[in-house]
């Protein structure tokens, strides 16, 4: 194993004030450590993710970037990456307003800031009706209106009080042929809200998950016919997320407060 | 206001091994509401705060899991003791404790570091075929008292237990811990906790408060080696001594920063 210091930063992203929006670690690196080690601090960490990034030796973008669950890396993750930019923008590298990313899967990723909100530019995974993964009334308890799936299962109810009383039975979710679960209704002081489950990955229930904007917003664009909208994943902890829908792509805004700055001692 | 924030892997000697728990120095006492707020933040099974004391004891000591105050963790005390003895520069061998249960000693002994701890007692009674049927596989013998203790017969019975958590959680105890003799140890043990949020626990300093008295009286000997086998697992050496038990382990910095809340 590597030895020395990595720094290590928690920030709660998707929120205005500290203990709301989601938790998130991130880890900036000079060069990528082993993944074995990204996974065990991750762990560790027992946050929804752990962001790690290092500079991009391709030169296509500013910085490479990873996340890690606590049991699984994982391709795509909204929240961590919001967190991740907060820390460049407010600590590493405040003079910059955009920050590009390269993915394990060759997306680029933008992100830009205007005043305190952070705007991250996502590929769109519209969903598709899907009637192939499973019981989802059954595991939510509860009948949704429609089901849908792109990476996720999107189970869409008539009512934000609806999602709000699901109690889901998470063994029956991690059971389903899709990584997680979106629940989402029209809001009532807002456009949409949804919430998330993910038990398959060590994550019963995710506070606030950007991803999963990635299919919510061209649903609801297309639905309500807005490519402005405003959302709340009405977790326990909550969160705010300002969403625009340009076809293809996404963005998914925010704002995000540090909660902790430190030392991991590899 | 900022807080020094401490990560440590207690009853182990090596980095990702144990048990993790967060530790902060506090020199005054924020709202409860903050306390509870922190330790669900930081998402660790035990979360020790401590302050200069107001009584007889060096510190006072409170310990939060990620949902509620709890009145003891064996490996959040510990680890709030490691902080001090390394990072705080605390002199003495000793450092002592109030908390919600009452006074706590942690000792260094060379490189160990030693809780003091009350023997919980166990009786021989309690419901065989409902535990059996929560484990997937009948115990020898089954005791009852603040946790319960299935003991089986081999190392491998443990390592092999793929527990019914609902159960388990539907059972008339805090916990339930799973013991066996050791294959290259005294003995092990797992702990399962579903009804109080942990389906299982990494390392459980308490459980050996019941384990110790048993397996001393059984084996002969008052010292012990202790393993729990669980994911990360731990070791513990437990000393038997009558009412009370003493119950060792290593532990490992993390990580170390500043909070702002």
């Amino acid at each position: 194993m590597e030895t020395g210091a990595i720094p290590i930063y928690q920030v709660d992203a998707f929120t205005d004030r500290v203990f709301a929006g989601n938790p998130a670690a991130v880890c900036p690196l000079d060069a990528w450590i082993d993944a074995g080690v990204m996974q065990a601090i991750a762990t560790e960490n027992n946050l929804s993710e752990t962001a790690f990034f290092v500079p991009d030796g391709q030169g296509s973008a500013d910085f490479a970037i990873r996340w890690f669950t606590p049991v699984d890396e994982i391709d795509l993750a909204g929240h961590p990456t919001l967190a991740t930019v907060h820390v460049i923008f407010s600590v590493l590298e405040p003079a910059r307003d955009a920050v590009t990313f390269s993915t394990r899967l060759g997306d680029t990723l933008l992100v830009t800031r205007n005043g305190d909100r952070l705007t991250m530019d996502f590929p769109a995974r519209p969903p598709e009706p899907n009637d192939a993964l499973g019981d989802v009334a059954a595991a939510l308890g509860a009948e949704p209106a429609e089901v849908l799936a792109a990476r996720d299962g999107l189970a869409v109810f008539a009512s934000e009080a609806e999602v709000a009383a699901l109690a889901p039975d998470m063994a029956a979710v991690a059971a389903l042929d899709c990584m997680g679960l979106i629940a989402t209704a029209p809001g009532e002081q807002c456009d949409f809200v949804s919430r998330f489950f993910a038990p398959k990955m060590g994550v019963p229930e995710d506070p606030v998950t950007g991803s999963a904007h990635c299919t919510l917003i061209p649903y609801w664009g297309g639905r309500l016919g807005k490519t402005e909208m405003l959302a709340r994943q009405i977790s326990a902890r909550g969160g705010t997320i300002h969403c625009g829908h340009d076809g293809a792509r996404v963005r998914i805004g925010g704002g995000a407060v540090t909660y902790m700055t430190g030392a991991i001692n590899l | 206001m900022k807080i020094p924030y401490y990560q440590v892997d207690a009853f182990t000697d090596r980095l990702f091994g144990g048990n993790p728990a967060g530790v902060c120095p506090l020199e005054t006492w924020p709202p409860d509401q903050t306390l509870l707020a922190i330790a669900s933040e930081n998402a660790k099974p035990g979360n020790a705060f401590f302050a200069p004391a107001t009584g007889e004891a060096d510190f006072d000591l409170r310990v939060f899991t990620p949902t509620q105050e709890v009145s003891i963790s064996g490996h959040t005390t510990l680890s709030a003791a490691f902080v001090l003895f390394t990072a705080l520069g605390f002199a003495g061998d000793t450092v002592t404790f109030d908390g919600q249960s009452g006074h706590l000693r942690v000792s260094r002994q060379s490189d160990l570091l030693v809780l003091d701890f009350p023997a919980l007692p166990a009786e021989a009674d309690g419901p065989l075929e409902s535990v059996a049927a929560a484990l997937g596989n009948p115990p020898q013998s089954l005791f009852t008292g603040l946790d319960w203790m299935a003991v089986f017969a081999h190392e491998d019975d443990i390592r092999a237990l793929a527990p019914d958590m609902a159960a388990i959680a539907a059972l008339d105890c805090r916990g339930l811990m799973a013991t066996a003799p050791g294959g290259d140890c005294d003995f092990v043990s797992r702990f399962f906790a579903p009804g109080a949020g942990l389906p299982e626990d990494q390392v459980t300093g308490s459980a050996h408060c019941m384990m110790t008295p048993y397996w001393a009286r059984r084996l002969g000997k008052p010292r012990l080696e202790a393993r729990q086998l669980s994911a990360r697992g731990g070791t513990l050496i437990c000393e038997d001594h009558g009412a009370r038990v003493t119950i060792g382990g290593n532990a490992v910095l993390y990580a170390q920063g500043t909070i702002e809340v």
